[in-house]
């Protein structure tokens, strides 16, 4: 993939497994003032740009994947107004219900400046996030950034999900990003280099909406592949974005089997063990970078719908020397 | 930095279905606000909006919002003639806010007051990703496609990714675009938060009280701009630049220095290697909050001088669309440079004086300008400046 290399230097997830670090990451005013959503996001931000020994600045962006926004706190500003009619309206939570929330209030904490964007997509925004954002370093359009999302999944929605056959997913609650920054700038600070994102690509599959679909050719794998110059052979594992929806999985192994074939690493995915949220992509794809070695690993993601994202990850010792 | 072509617009907007509709109305100065009748605003300070007509047609099983978009997109796609086969390797970027959240409002508030209704399909289509599968599905759109929601400048921001896979090769083919319908949150929202006028909004007049909400969708196909002169396509005007900043300082309002403002009109201008004196036409944000205008007019100042550039708002007509009006707004600034008129600020009496700019008042101007800027802002402090050139 022409342009520049793609170092990922640090990373920080909030959830059900390490839930209890917010109260140590958040001041007073956030820890009165922000949702629980935008609570989240702030720590995990926080957490990656330690890793990373990084701070913000006027080149510091920031992607946000996100399938709810703060869905949470749009149901409360509903309530109080049907509870209590005009008076009940709250101006402090009006903000809350537009899904950039959470980047909001993670810029203004950790003074990111550059562009934000707040991606929205079922189940595989993080990852979208992550692509995007390694994306915009290679093109030299950005110098680092913050990427990965973030989650807070209310019972109605998934509940309308359901319902409306829309995926039985194991869902969960927590964010999540990495930093990506240029290979050259993050050696040049003497940053500690986890991995290198090698390629990336995101496309749509011919599928209705909420849909699964019955085409089993990647374009998004073979392009991520050609992007790292990489042949299927060379991919050792592939953390996928199964978690717990029967078709939709289905669906993904048949696209990443068809796209590797013959080779067959191994699946693994970490969704289930703490419900699948848009912050989960993060830590997927921190793994990877950790456990691909001198080798590839592929982080792959498939919504219903048809969105596709997939990230070639090399491990640290594979091209970082 | 490669330019990139604008080949085909389409606009659902409140003068109708259409690009002609919506060029003859902001370039006549028409007002499309009025009393809202979609939702109901008894007891609220302001009642009055800028709706689209109710004649779109489409399912009734889509979101409104949805067939604002499903038409706009068509319009754009069949004006650039990208035929089924080229649609395979099409991006598609929304920019998006409410979703369809206005079907979703309506289960809920009927379900809060004990009418008991089964849970609609509609509130799995609520959040703004629904818009693009809708659009993607129906119309054959295989490419990457993403959902940006940066508040009030989704729709600019869309164009600038879009503008990025174009440029980076990742697709010879984009449609790009915003879509927002009136939702019951965002019209309770702006009046708690105080920020509409009971009378319709007048942008940079030294008496506006604030901004009037509206609604549409609008959508623009960007292409490789050699490709598009190889098929001989209709160019309208090429977008040179995008520059995209955060102001990083306050959820709702505008730093108030305008700093981020600056960053992203520099970072745009940059890309496009001009200078500011080359810039003939600002179409701005322009809200009609006393803040915002104030700001924003001084982020211009800092960038281009006092005097010089001319600057309106075509919010004056169609109120502020939300997602949509950074497409809106684009589409518009395309059509001035392409009709070498630019639309005016409609209602403006007497310009602020902390605002030193020609703004167009109540009539269009005949001016050829050979670059524009168009600049959207939103809440969280996202701001995005588009420039396009004029089609040699």
């Amino acid at each position: 993939m022409s342009g520049r290399r793609v170092a990922i230097t640090g990373a920080g997830v909030v959830d059900g497994h390490a839930s209890a670090v917010l109260g140590r990451l958040l001041d007073e005013t956030e820890a009165r003032r922000l949702s629980r959503v935008c609570q989240m996001t702030v720590a995990a931000g926080r957490l990656a740009l330690a890793d990373a020994g990084l701070s913000g600045s006027t080149e510091l962006a920031l992607l946000v994947g996100t399938e709810f926004g703060d869905m949470v706190s749009t149901i409360r500003f509903v309530d109080d107004y049907l509870e209590r009619g005009i008076p009940g309206l709250s101006a402090l939570l009006f903000p809350h219900t537009v899904m950039n929330t959470m980047a909001a209030t993670t810029a203004i904490a950790v003074a990111a400046k550059d562009l934000s964007l707040t991606l929205n997509v079922p189940t595989v925004a993080g990852e979208l996030a992550i692509a995007r954002g390694a994306a915009a370093v290679r093109a030299g359009r950005i110098d680092a950034c913050l990427a990965g999302g973030a989650d807070e999944p209310p019972r109605l929605v998934l509940d309308a999900f359901r319902e409306a056959g829309a995926g039985a997913d194991v869902r969960g609650e927590g964010a999540g990003f990495v930093v990506l920054e240029s290979f050259d700038a993050a050696r040049a600070r003497g940053a500690r280099i986890l991995g290198e994102i090698v390629g990336e690509a995101w496309r749509a599959l011919a599928v209705r909406p909420h849909g699964v679909g019955r085409v089993a050719r990647s374009r998004a794998i073979t392009a991520a592949l050609a992007g790292a110059g990489a042949e299927p052979a060379q991919i050792g594992l592939v953390y996928t974005s199964a978690s717990g929806d029967g078709p939709r999985e289905a669906w993904e192994r048949a696209l990443v089997d068809g796209a590797l074939a013959p080779h067959r690493p191994p699946q693994r995915s970490l969704s289930l063990p703490a419900g699948r949220h848009s912050g989960l992509a993060a830590r997927s794809v921190a793994t990877a970078a950790a456990e691909a070695g001198e080798g590839l690993a592929l982080v792959h993601a498939v919504a219903r719908g048809g969105n596709q994202i997939a990230i070639v990850v090399a491990g640290s010792e594979a091209r970082a020397a | 930095m490669k330019p990139v072509a604008v080949t085909g617009l389409g606009v659902v907007s409140p003068f109708g279905a259409g690009v002609k509709a919506y060029w003859e109305g902001i370039s006549g100065g028409v007002s499309a606000i009025r009393p809202i009748t979609l939702i109901d605003t008894e007891g609220f300070r302001c009642r009055i909006g800028a709706e689209v007509p109710d004649s779109l047609g489409g399912s009734a099983r889509r979101s409104r919002a949805d067939r604002f978009a499903l038409a706009a997109a068509r319009e754009a796609l069949d004006d650039a003639g990208i035929g089924r086969a080229d649609r395979a390797d099409t991006a598609l970027i929304v920019g998006a806010v409410g979703g369809g959240m206005l079907e979703a409002e309506a289960w809920y508030w009927q379900r809060a007051r004990g009418v008991a209704s089964p849970m609609p399909r509609a509130l799995a289509s609520c959040f703004p990703s629904a818009h693009a599968d809708v659009v993607g599905s129906v119309l054959g759109l295989g490419g990457p496609r993403e959902t940006v929601v940066t508040a009030c400048s989704s729709g600019a921001a869309s164009l600038a990714m879009a503008a990025d896979l174009v440029r980076d090769g990742v697709v010879p083919v984009a449609l790009a675009g915003g879509i927002d319908a009136l939702t019951r949150i965002c019209f309770m929202g702006f009046n708690t938060l105080k920020l509409l006028d009971p009378t319709p909004c007048r942008p940079f007049d030294r008496e506006r009280r604030g901004m009037s909400i509206g609604e549409g969708a609008a959508f623009v196909v960007l292409e490789d701009v050699e490709r598009a002169r190889a098929r001989d396509a209709r160019v309208y005007a090429e977008l040179t630049g995008h520059g995209m900043s955060t102001d990083a300082f306050h959820v709702t309002s505008p730093h108030p220095e305008g700093e981020g403002m600056v960053r992203a009109i520099r970072a745009a201008l940059t890309q496009a290697g001009i200078p500011p004196a080359a810039v003939g036409y600002a179409n701005a944000h322009g809200t009609a909050t006393p803040q915002n205008d104030r700001i924003e007019a001084r982020a211009l100042r800092e960038v281009f001088g006092e005097g010089g550039l001319l600057v309106s708002s075509t919010k004056s007509m169609i109120g502020h669309t939300m997602a949509a009006a950074g497409t809106l707004e684009a589409v518009a600034t395309v059509l001035a440079l392409d009709h070498e008129l630019i639309p005016p600020t409609a209602r403006l009496e007497q310009t602020d004086p902390d605002i030193p700019f020609d703004c167009v008042p109540r009539v269009a101007r005949e001016v050829a300008v050979e670059h524009a800027i168009s600049n959207s802002f939103g809440f969280g402090g996202q701001n995005v400046t588009l420039v396009f050139r004029r089609s040699a």
